[in-house]
């Protein structure tokens, strides 16, 4: 049977695979799920600005209904701002329609439990167990759920992160910003929270618009060309970018040039373990620069494998101080346990404000290493016995000098790693490797990419 | 989940059934995905207004036809839980092409159902609604693609109707009136404007209360025994009953008599037109004293067969200034076409305040003949042969037989009416007339010939 949730939520194209019989249906199945230890269970329900938005929700809401759930309906906002109203008003669940930085025709269905962190696995599984055997617990007339509204959230988001910021440093900054929110749901917080911090704002795609006319949703470099672009025309302190559904913030340098996620998350690291130390978690596939400042300030990182939810749930386990993906997704334990963009812009303004440097200065004290990424295709059936041909194939390897099996198959060397996992969800291997020198990396990825190949092939 | 989606909840004028049982947020994604094709391809429209009534299951019900409409790409204004008026006035104020409320009327709490109307207030008519059953019933909706997904618009429903009553009803004198919403839709609007109108209201049963604990939705006279009661208590002026929605409403006279559909329409008629020529429209059920009553004055009375439909679209087309169904329903076209009950008691208090004599005294004034209603056993399968036999028969035999629905015969001291029962296996038989002998002996006489056609359909 196909799995219903990939990494980040059930995904579809819009009235293809996902429509509103499936939403209704998953509706029902959560909400049969939380009647099973919950009473009377209360679920939050947000949106992205998508254009099947009302549609989607409306179903889950009927199937949430028709369980017995009481819905409150917080309207549209960013994925953050429900996990955080999920927790802070202490609902049961959450609920938000988001195809995160998906193209347009996509959206998808993503859940979160009492506490406001994504739902594990096992929550997921029996969701699914749920909707695929079709046992519904329809509740009685008299017991069906009530709907009502309200459109706090955003308000009790933004004062939460105010909370935790030193505003009267940022405020005497000034700082100019330049925000591209890519039409998606930062629009509605984002542009706010800079304002209530004292910034200038120059503001990109900062309308809601579920065709996203300005960008693609994806903060990748080539979809922030425009934010690039206007930063150094503009001389503004620096740039940012979110992806649709807000969690995962990309930073542009004062002179326009973009910033990896590695780097903003080592930078913002750096910054919190210097003051307290602790425990950080990242996925596997993090740059070492990130291990490197954080070993620098005595702390401690504990790799994961790859998803966010993950993430959050080994920090809470751990009881971290921080921890975060690559991507641009950080999480603040202190705020909320999921990945959120608007306290990492926070985050950064408050670091500038700090050091009283800028952020291209900042960045260039993290440590740089050469990153490759690529794929291999790899039939789905044929990837575990090319994993175990793999290690076996590693143990007779001099330069190996240690091996970490978290996600994939990781190996150390003097002077560099390669990362070798298949994919969840396509049938490809991807390769990651890095190195100091450029010519180190090249030199690692073709001999590892031929080795996979080279095993894949008799099978 | 696919269980098959029975015919029979789609009735004459609107959509019904037992929760979890014939109908469920499942059919209603159903009915939604039909309403939006229908209003996609047949009326060329783009937008529905929907709201729905109080009911405990209103609300998964309508979030699920919500998720239909806007599959098919076509938009939603969406009032949320409201008084049938509150929902039916919005959708006229957006233009929608079809306005959709969720309710089963005065029907138990443990059914729901959904109710169309066109965005004038006009009722849906029979053979569209059918036309929509036929769309769910072969599964055969349009939807849109991603870019075309229709979008839902929350719209307040209570302002603008509230100013609306503002601005149409000013009273000099400060009556008080007992107001019974029975729990139901109608205190969601009921109190607040009586109380901005400038009325004493004293409330019964004017908490919101989804499962109709206090009493039942239908204001018949024994569900009325409070508010009776309350308005002899009270002294008030009169009193009023809503059914669960707010499409019907039932007066109580200072006295504490509860006053029939006809007797209401009857002063209305008198006392509350201010045209004094034009058409009224009555339906067959209706008491032949309307007429008497009525026509003197210079109206003409109009028949129609049963239905709100037929009310709404026969007072659209013969611009008429009341339309009165026996049920309770009763419509002034000055306000709105459609059955808004909150009208009838703010027009009986300007008539009171113009008349300037208690309720009482009008209602007496009104003649109100001995009326009978009886129910004879006849199987679904035959009911309506035997109602075309005897159209066949009573048209030869009396020429002045009306069959516009059923078959009516007026004589000079009464009437009788036959009608077969859309929904269970019985044929009504209604009587009125001058007297109580002339009404046995019409009663007696009808219904021996209604079991002779019985018994001679079943034996052949």
């Amino acid at each position: 049977m196909t799995r219903l949730f990939g990494t980040n939520g059930i995904r579809g194209v819009v009235n293809k695979d996902m429509n509103s019989t499936l939403a209704l249906q998953i509706g029902q199945a959560w909400g049969t799920y939380l009647k099973k230890t919950i009473l009377r269970p209360k679920c939050a329900i947000g949106t992205d600005a998508r254009l099947s938005n009302h549609m989607l929700k409306s179903a889950v809401t009927a199937g949430l209904l028709s369980t017995g759930c009481d819905v409150i309906d917080v309207g549209l906002v960013p994925t953050p701002t429900l996990q955080y109203t999920v927790k802070e008003k202490r609902f049961d669940a959450g609920i938000i329609i988001t195809a995160s930085h998906n193209p347009p025709q996509f959206n998808g269905i993503k859940g979160t439990a009492y506490d406001g962190t994504e739902l594990t696995k096992e929550v997921e599984e029996a969701i699914e167990n749920i909707y695929f055997s079709q046992q519904f617990v329809l509740s009685e007339w008299q017991d069906v759920g009530n709907y009502s509204t309200w459109d706090g959230a955003i308000e009790l988001y933004l004062n939460g992160i105010l909370s935790l910021i030193d505003i009267t440093s940022i405020k005497k900054q000034l700082f100019h910003v330049i925000l591209d929110c890519g039409n998606g749901a930062g629009s509605l917080v984002a542009p706010i929270l800079l304002k209530k911090l004292g910034c200038i704002v120059t503001e990109l795609n900062c309308e809601p618009d579920g065709t996203f006319p300005g960008r693609h949703s994806e903060p990748i470099p080539e979809n922030l060309a425009m934010l690039m672009k206007k930063v150094s025309e503009r001389g503004a302190s620096f740039g940012v970018g979110l992806d649709g559904d807000a969690d995962r913030a990309i930073f542009i340098d004062e002179h326009g040039s973009y910033i990896w996620g590695d780097k903003s998350l080592s930078l913002v690291g750096k910054y919190i373990t210097k003051k307290k130390g602790g425990v950080t978690v990242t996925p596997v596939t993090t740059s070492t620069c990130f291990e490197d400042v954080i070993r620098q300030n005595k702390g401690r990182v504990i790799y994961t494998k790859v998803g966010s939810p993950i993430v959050a749930r080994v920090m809470k386990e751990n009881n971290a101080v921080f921890g975060g993906e690559e991507n641009g997704g950080l999480i603040f334990p202190e705020f909320q346990y999921c990945r959120d963009s608007a306290m990492s812009l926070a985050k950064i303004l408050e670091i500038l404000a700090i050091e009283k440097r800028s952020l291209s200065e900042l960045i260039a004290e993290i440590p740089c290493y050469e990153i490759i990424k690529t794929k291999i295709a790899c039939p789905n059936e044929k990837k575990e016995p090319v994993m175990n041909l793999l290690a076996e194939e590693m143990m007779t390897h001099n330069e190996i000098i240690d091996i970490d099996r978290t996600d994939g198959l990781k190996l150390y060397m003097k002077d560099g790693w390669v990362l070798m996992r298949p994919s969840g969800t396509e049938p490809i291997f991807r390769v990651y490797v890095e190195a100091k020198e450029k010519k180190r990396a090249e030199q690692i990825t073709i001999f590892y990419k031929n080795l996979v190949e080279s095993i894949i092939q008799p099978l | 989940m696919n269980q098959p989606i029975s015919k029979h909840i789609f009735r004459a004028y609107d959509i019904r059934g037992l929760y979890n049982k014939d109908i469920s947020p499942d059919v209603f994604y159903k009915i939604g995905l039909a309403a939006g094709t229908y209003v996609k391809h047949t009326m060329h429209g783009t937008q529905i207004c929907v709201g729905s009534d109080i009911r405990q299951s209103s609300q998964s019900l309508v979030h699920a036809f919500i998720a239909g409409v806007t599959a098919t790409g076509v938009h939603i204004y969406y009032t949320g839980t409201t008084s049938f008026g509150q929902t039916l006035f919005t959708g006229g104020e957006f233009h929608a092409d079809l306005i959709a409320f969720v309710t089963a009327s005065h029907l138990p709490p443990e059914w729901n159902g959904l109710k169309f109307y066109y965005g004038d207030g006009v009722g849906f008519p029979e053979e569209n609604l059918m036309a929509i059953r036929d769309l769910v019933i072969q599964d055969s909706f349009e939807l849109a693609s991603w870019n075309h997904i229709g979008q839902v618009t929350p719209v307040d429903a209570k302002s603008g109707y509230k100013r609306f009553f503002s601005s149409q009803f000013k009273f000099k004198k400060k009556h008080t009136v007992a107001l019974d919403c029975g729990g139901a839709s109608m205190t969601l609007s009921a109190p607040e404007i009586f109380t901005a109108l400038g009325f004493h209201v004293i409330p019964v049963y004017c908490d919101p209360d989804p499962t109709f604990s206090k009493r039942p939705s239908d204001p018949k006279p024994k569900n009325l025994i409070t508010l009776v009661q309350t308005v002899k208590k009270n002294n008030c002026d009169f009193g009023v009953a809503f059914d669960g929605d707010g499409d019907r409403a039932v007066i109580v006279d200072n006295t504490g008599q509860i006053l029939t559909a006809d007797q209401t329409g009857i002063i209305l008629g008198k006392y509350g037109l201010k045209k004094k020529k034009g058409t009224i429209i009555v339906n067959v059920e209706c008491s032949k004293s309307i007429k008497e009553q009525l026509e003197p004055l210079g109206y003409s009375v109009k028949q129609i067969p049963v239905g709100h439909t037929f009310l709404t679209l026969e007072s659209k087309q013969t611009h008429a200034l009341l339309g009165i169904e026996s049920s309770g329903h009763l419509i002034i076209p000055e306000y709105f076409l459609f059955d808004d009950a909150l009208v009838i008691p703010l027009k009986i208090a300007q008539i009171l305040d113009s008349i300037k004599k208690p309720l009482h005294d009008l209602v007496v004034e009104t003649p109100s003949y001995p009326t009978k209603k009886e129910e004879i056993e006849c199987a679904d399968d035959i009911k309506f042969e035997v109602i075309e036999q005897l159209k066949q028969k009573l048209s030869t035999e009396y020429k002045q037989a009306n069959t516009m629905d059923g078959i009516r015969v007026d004589f000079k001291e009464g009437w009788v009416l036959i009608r077969a029962s859309n929904t269970s296996p019985i044929i009504r038989l209604t009587t009125e007339a001058d007297t109580m002998t002339v009404l046995q002996d019409l009663s007696s006489r009808f219904m021996k010939i209604i079991q002779e056609i019985i018994q001679q359909i079943k034996t052949k």
